[in-house]
């Protein structure tokens, strides 16, 4: 058995994936810490732990996210804009454009058929569009990150939020609130926004098919049937794995071209 | 390199301080159009204004407002903290609308904080496109500029005065030109930060000097055994750039800018003034020639076929298009630039900053690995 791994840290969770050939050992996703390195030392802790392991069984062990190069045991450093275009691939064989939305920024990776990056392009005006975004609407409208795709499911008339400025859209919610307009209808309408922001910057590098979307936000399902909508493309659902562990799939992949390769 | 780093890095820099303390005179001018052999046949320091070194925006926010490109206003950010007091001048040019309108921002600050407006201030007209009857406007308005600066300084600036400065500065351009070879060389003596540092030197240090500091520094670079490997070879492009920690931000472990399309940088020698016939048209022709600028209208294809030669020429495998935020002039023209060069084969990535002490280096290096990243895994299929 040669094991590998790659470890994730972003701004809001950190991830690590365990893989032994083409097969994930084991995977934690976690809350992040203040500092980005004890993020990563905890979250490949926990992993190794599950899997029974130590650092040692590690033959190679990417890392990728914001707080990579802060990351003291790993043996490469590689952008998560590789790593999610790397493990999306993986997850969904036949992606060619990989949207991921993270805690603080989001992407849109074109790929070609060996998973090559052809082309990228991230956010770069504001956090409008990114987890972040979701977050602060969540805790507006007092409900659960994580339900707020299923909340919206049940929209009959969602709302327009008028600015795509996290903090004005927030001010949005609060007078629709003030308003009494349902939930469901402002979280729809939340996912609305967040979707059209992506759509934007996918529709940049031009959409390929099979499209796909990895990050945390692939969880919720009223974005990702905007987003559809938005692009006029299906889009792939991943069920290989957790679409949020995506990047650090694709970091232990990396890692494991790495051992494969005779670590050249 | 140690003297170019300084005069590029230090708005009050050595060699200014010892321009002043012999009596000398400054003037200051924020664009590349303007042209410095009339200063340096007047007797007066020619200095490009630069926005490093600001650390906040508050002087330049009150007066521009948030919606609008952060280098003018961190000009007069830094004019407005007093950092530009060893100007005796300073020369406004249209050169975008956000340049133009710190003429009237820094007019205003002016009247609001007395001493913070330059006795000498002008605003310098420059068309914004190239033929026979700009060039004559030009010729006029340099006349203009010439009037002005021998009224206000009590100088004469002569014929004679004036083909000598333009033979001194044709004379730095050609070391210029021979510094850039260097510079795209298969494994170049020097790296992209150093390069910025020694080209922006020569806008803000007395010209003798400079040329004399370049001759050294040419003739080191070709007994140099030094040589930079291994990296990827990167263009940079796009909005003005006078700050070296950028090229650094951008380089990082990986990568070399071996070449540039920046008015700060390379743009800034290319083109010889002639030295026959009249002077002042003799210069109104390269000044107004210089195409590289989006600022010009109709010279697109110009421009594209001019950064498609310099990335040939420095066999660079990728470029970075790099705008200001809300620079309209750049943002719009580096996605037609991507667009044309990634279908002639060269990958690019564009990037969108704020200027100066605001720059996101962390988004900003993570966008640049994934591109040589990208550079990388290319090289590997082809």
């Amino acid at each position: 058995m040669t094991c590998v791994a790659g470890c994730d840290v972003g701004s809001l969770t950190s991830k690590a994936v365990i893989m032994d050939g083409d097969r994930i050992v084991q995977s934690v996703i976690m809350k992040s810490k203040a500092k980005p390195w004890e993020s990563a030392d905890e979250v490949m802790r926990q992993a190794l732990e599950k899997a029974g392991m130590s650092m040692g069984d590690l033959a190679y062990c990417v890392g990728t996210g914001y707080g990579r190069d802060k990351m003291t045991f790993i043996n490469e450093a590689v952008s998560e804009i590789a790593c999610h275009g790397k493990g999306a691939q993986w997850l969904v064989p036949t992606a060619r454009t990989v949207i991921d939305i993270g805690g603080q920024d989001c992407k849109a990776v074109k790929l070609d058929d060996a998973g090559n990056m052809v082309k990228f392009i991230t956010n770069d005006k504001c956090a409008s569009g990114t987890g972040r975004f979701l977050e602060v609407m969540a805790k507006v409208l007092g409900v659960e990150l994580a339900d707020l795709g299923a909340l919206s499911a049940k929209s009959k008339s969602p709302v327009t939020l008028a600015s795509a400025c996290t903090v004005w859209a927030q001010a949005d919610v609060i007078q629709h609130l003030n308003d009494t307009v349902p939930l469901e209808d402002i979280a729809a309408g939340v996912n609305a926004a967040m979707a059209s922001r992506m759509a934007v910057l996918a529709n940049n590098i031009g959409v390929a098919r099979d499209v796909c979307m990895t990050g945390g936000v692939a969880k919720n399902e009223g974005v990702v049937a905007s987003l559809e909508k938005a692009l006029g493309v299906r889009i792939k659902r991943i069920r290989k794995s957790d679409p949020q562990l995506a990047g650090a799939i694709g970091a232990a992949l990396f890692a494991k071209e790495k051992v494969d390769g005779g670590m050249r | 390199m140690k003297e170019f780093m300084e005069a590029a890095t230090v708005l009050n820099n050595r060699r200014v301080g010892e321009w002043k303390a012999q009596g000398g005179r400054v003037v200051g001018y924020t664009c590349s159009y303007v042209p410095d052999e009339l200063f340096h046949a007047a007797g007066i320091l020619p200095y490009r204004i630069r926005g490093i070194g600001a650390s906040e925006t508050t002087i330049g926010d009150t007066y521009f407002g948030p919606f609008i490109c952060s280098l003018p206003k961190c000009m007069l950010q830094l004019a407005g903290e007093g950092k530009f007091d060893f100007l005796d001048g300073a020369i406004i040019t249209p050169g975008c609308d956000s340049m133009r309108r710190l003429d009237e921002c820094w007019r205003k600050a002016g009247d609001d904080n007395p001493g913070v407006l330059p006795k000498f201030f002008f605003h310098f007209g420059v068309p914004h496109k190239y033929s026979d009857y700009t060039i004559a406007w030009f010729t006029v308005e340099i006349q203009r500029l010439k009037a002005a600066v021998e009224g206000h300084f009590g100088v004469v600036i002569t014929d004679e005065k004036l083909a000598a400065s333009i033979r001194l500065f044709n004379r730095g351009r050609d070391l210029l030109e021979a510094f850039d070879a260097f510079r795209t060389a298969e494994d170049p003596p020097i790296g992209g930060a150093d390069a910025l540092a020694v080209i922006m030197a020569g806008t803000t240090m007395p010209r003798e000097r400079y040329t004399e500091l370049l001759e050294g520094l040419v003739g080191g670079l070709g007994r140099s055994a030094s040589r930079i490997t291994g990296k990827a070879r990167l263009m940079l492009v796009g909005s003005a750039n006078d700050d070296v920690e950028l090229v650094c931000a951008i380089e990082g472990a990986s990568a070399i800018v071996v070449a540039d399309n920046l008015c700060f940088g390379s743009r800034f020698h290319a083109d010889r003034v002639s030295e026959d016939g009249d002077p002042i048209e003799a210069l109104a022709r390269r000044y107004l020639a210089k195409n590289e600028c989006p600022r010009v209208y109709g010279e697109y294809k110009a421009r594209l076929a001019t950064l498609r030669h310099k990335a040939e020429q420095a066999r660079v495998d990728g470029v970075v298009l790099q705008n200001i935020r809300f620079c309209d002039l750049h943002g719009s023209e580096n996605g037609l630039f991507e667009r044309d060069l990634e279908a002639a084969g060269i990958p690019c990535i564009r990037l969108e900053r704020e200027y100066g002490p605001l720059v996101e280096t962390g988004r900003m290096k993570m966008r640049i690995d994934a591109f040589i990243e990208r550079i990388r895994q290319r090289r590997k299929t082809a």
